[in-house]
């Protein structure tokens, strides 16, 4: 796969844009979700939300610091589509009566986390940071809890709902590999010296401390649905393919860094990463909910609802 | 919408305005009245003003055409709730005509109107305005030095010299938005409001957060039953030192008329100083900026608002905006900031990208004016046959922003590069006011058919002018209605008013041709 053209990129996102109305939500299909399946869906679907959510808020500093008026307007988008994809599971969550009124679902504590760092620092962060890492989550995260979601889900409304999503993801990823591309085109050297300052930052470092217990976490959540770990292993492993698939590419020091991080967390055997990192998992699953600060106002924009009058 | 399709007539591809142009009649029509010494078009406050001028220097023979029933110009047009100038009145009326009784240091758009009326009456003008008359085109003859104005009744107006006072700001734009023409509910412009409809218990939405936005969405928050406003790029908002003029202030200016001047005086001065923060990059633009940021911190509580709402550009590089109840009004329990990009209007409301339909009863478009930075309202045509709308495709230009090469006898107002950012737009319009009556006696006291800048000089002056553009925070990387599509700055005074005054005040022979 090559560089895309930014421009054209843009055209494209505008004329493929689709609204939450488009899909029945009440079309039969519904009562497919078996009784098992559903309080472990419910889980799922909540942290699958919110991951959403997470790479909305980071797209959402991309765009405040993307290098040209074009990224910044894609990013502008993809900011409002993963906003989208969040409402349509949500609306998935409202048909499939997972959600009580207007109750908002509950976010896990590493994700808690990972939203209140992503408030407070992620439009500080370099556009390279971010560029590298919503890559990797996207494709370990949403790309593997996704798949596994439509090969056990058979509500039609569900595959028609990803459908769109992953239309969309695409799009998403093809972005990301080449801001990837891009960044990795100047001396490796410079990004390098680049790179060392900003880990240095003790944002960063809080960043980092949150992002690892978080894709424990996911880890653990996705073999508690049943779900072949190696699955999601694979799927980062996707992450290194295609974003080592060009020279520009492997000389990202980011792209390094998080392949790297990537081949460590996949191997269960690596204890010296293993134990410490689940071990923070443990300690920040203890975290009482109130101990954590009011959510941010932009928790509160997400809606199943597919029209709005006030 | 006839105004729309004038800008749209504009911008049509060469071949097709030349046979346009040169279907249209012109000196062998009939002309219903006799050459006057000046033709006027516009009835604005540029328009007024040049007329007053006239007459204050003894010309009576002149003519403004007026394509409404009405004067006032944007100030007629702009009567949405809340329109008001970010201007002090005191400044932004003319120092050859004050007035001591604004009621409040920034006037509503009525008073300013009341004020336009009144600079009718005082100087006699109506009887020089024909109203209803939209020019269609204005064509130079060299053989007998007159320009001819043909309007889109067939009605033909001639006059030696000839004075463009249509204003930048006198055609709305609807935005490009998909589906727009599919919405079943009520659609306004704010320079064409609807003061029949009524807003109680209805939900709106309004697109468009800048200077027109930022005055409507306060008052319709008042009386609407949800307002949602749709945001693209937010603005500098700053604060508007507005207050009630008490009595004894307006006795004082009525008594003692100096003390108008000198208030005068001060506000220009005080608005030169901002050039420095919002013309060029400098230590003051960082302090304004902090300024607007305190602004934002104190009247927004919640930190994503205040994200939403601060600015990612440089202050003064879009128009710097001034307003104490826009902020307020947004965090009203009936009222929503929403900035997600808009996907397309539906029949009900508008699509945006997070996949929602925001249904409304009506949308208020705040989306500002087709200005033209590369065309001219109606073809131009010159000595030569030129059409100067065609010329200015690759970006429009004039020498002092008033007179172009190839048209004799034309004066422009607001033509390019005349734009303040900072100061009083009729302290700009005073410049050249008398510039142009400087023109206009020349042509009519010597008996010139033809007083034409030299193209070099024009040349020469805007290389200077856009080499200097190019220092400002107007070029400094955003889009702005000051910029054409390529960036080319045909709008912006890259200076002092005081530098620009400078320049109108003097009128070199020497550049010009004459015959």
């Amino acid at each position: 796969m090559a560089s895309i053209d930014l421009d054209k990129m843009l055209e494209k996102i505008k004329g493929t844009q689709w609204a939450l109305s488009d899909i029945d939500w009440d079309a039969p299909g519904a009562d497919l979700i078996t009784e098992e399946q559903w309080p472990k869906l419910k889980e799922f679907m909540a942290d699958l939300m919110w991951i959403e959510h997470v790479g909305a808020r980071a797209f959402a500093a991309l765009a405040k610091k993307a290098p040209t008026e074009t990224l910044r307007e894609i990013y502008t988008y993809f900011h409002a589509e993963e906003q989208r994809h969040a409402n349509a599971e949500m609306a998935l969550m409202r048909r499939w009566g997972m959600l009580d009124g207007d109750e908002l679902p509950e976010p896990n504590v590493n994700l808690r986390i990972i939203i209140e760092w992503l408030d407070r620092f992620a439009d500080e962060m370099p556009v390279y940071v971010l560029g590298t890492v919503v890559p990797m989550l996207e494709i370990a995260l949403d790309g593997a809890l996704c798949t596994f979601l439509l090969d056990t889900v058979k509500d039609p409304v569900c595959h028609q709902a990803f459908e769109k999503i992953n239309d969309d993801e695409s799009r998403h990823l093809g972005v990301g590999f080449t801001v990837m591309e891009m960044q990795g085109r100047s001396a490796s050297y410079i990004k390098m010296v680049q790179m060392m300052a900003r880990v240095m930052d003790p944002r960063l470092i809080l960043g980092i401390a949150s992002y690892m217990p978080l894709l424990n976490k996911m880890r653990d959540n996705v073999i508690a649905m049943g779900l072949p770990e190696e699955k999601l292993y694979k799927a980062m492993q996707k992450f290194e393919r295609i974003g080592g698939r060009t020279e520009e590419g492997r000389r990202n020091p980011w792209f390094q860094l998080i392949k790297h991080h990537g081949r460590i967390m996949v191997n269960r055997r690596n204890k010296v990463y293993h134990v410490p990192v689940d071990a923070l998992v443990k300690i920040t699953g203890l975290v009482p909910r109130n101990a954590l600060p009011a959510v941010p106002s932009w928790v509160k924009e997400l809606t199943y609802e597919p029209t709005a009058t006030r | 919408m006839s105004t729309t399709q004038e800008t749209k007539k504009s911008a049509k591809p060469k071949a097709t305005r030349k046979k346009a142009a040169a279907k249209k009649p012109s000196a062998s029509k009939k002309p219903v009245e006799k050459p006057t010494s000046v033709l006027i078009v516009g009835a604005g406050f540029a328009g007024l003003g040049m007329a007053i001028r006239l007459k204050q220097a003894g010309i009576e023979d002149f003519i403004i055409l007026e394509r409404d029933n009405a004067v006032g110009g944007t100030w007629r047009d702009n009567q949405y709730p809340g329109a008001a100038c970010d201007i002090p009145s005191n400044l932004y009326s003319y120092s050859f005509a004050p007035n001591p009784n604004w009621s409040r240091s920034f006037s509503g758009s009525e008073e300013i109107l009341d004020y336009v009326h009144h600079l009718v009456a005082e100087f006699s003008l109506e009887k020089h305005i024909r109203f209803e008359q939209n020019v269609a085109e204005l064509r130079f003859n060299e053989a007998q030095g007159i320009w001819t104005a043909t309007t889109d009744k067939g009605a033909i107006f001639t006059g030696r010299a000839a004075v463009m006072a249509q204003g930048p700001l006198a055609n709305c734009s609807f935005p490009a938005i998909t589906g727009i023409e599919d919405f079943k509910g009520k659609k306004i412009h704010s320079a064409r409001w609807d003061h029949d409809y009524d807003f109680a218990g209805k939900n709106v939405a309004v697109v468009g957060t800048g200077a027109s936005g930022i005055q409507i969405i306060p008052e319709l928050v008042k009386v609407a039953k949800h307002v949602k406003v749709f945001q693209r790029t937010p603005g500098w908002v700053m604060p508007r030192p507005d207050f009630a003029t008490p009595e004894w202030n307006k006795l004082l200016f009525r008594k003692l008329p100096a003390s108008q001047q000198a208030m005068r005086e001060l506000l220009y001065w005080s608005h030169e100083s901002m050039a420095l923060a919002v013309i060029w990059n400098s230590p003051l633009t960082r302090i304004a900026e902090r300024i607007g940021k305190w602004h934002l911190r104190r009247q927004v509580k919640d930190r994503w608002l205040r994200r939403q709402l601060t600015p990612n550009f440089t202050i003064g590089c879009k128009r710097v905006l001034v307003s104490n109840d826009y902020y307020p009004a947004l965090q009203k329990d009936n009222a929503k900031l929403i900035t997600w990009p808009i996907a397309r209007i539906s029949e009900k409301g508008i699509r945006t990208v997070e996949g929602i339909e925001h249904q409304v009863d009506c949308i208020v478009f705040a989306t500002g004016f087709d200005v033209s930075n590369a065309g001219t309202p109606f073809p131009v045509i010159g000595r030569h046959g030129q059409v100067m709308g065609e010329e200015w495709q690759g970006g429009a230009q004039a020498y002092k922003s008033i007179n172009v090469s190839g048209y004799p006898n034309l004066f422009l107002t607001f033509g390019p590069n005349s734009g303040p950012g900072h100061n009083s737009a009729l302290v700009y319009m005073e410049s050249q006011l008398e510039y142009a009556l400087k023109g206009i006696r020349k042509i009519v006291g010597e008996g010139l058919k033809v007083l034409d800048v030299r193209s070099d000089v024009q040349q020469r002056y805007n290389k200077g002018i856009q080499k200097r553009l190019a220092k400002t925070n107007w070029n400094s990387g955003c889009k702005s209605w000051y910029l054409t599509e390529d960036g080319f700055n045909a709008t912006m005074y890259p200076g002092f008013a005081t530098q620009y005054a400078a320049q109108m005040a003097d009128f070199k022979e020497d550049d010009y041709e004459t015959a």
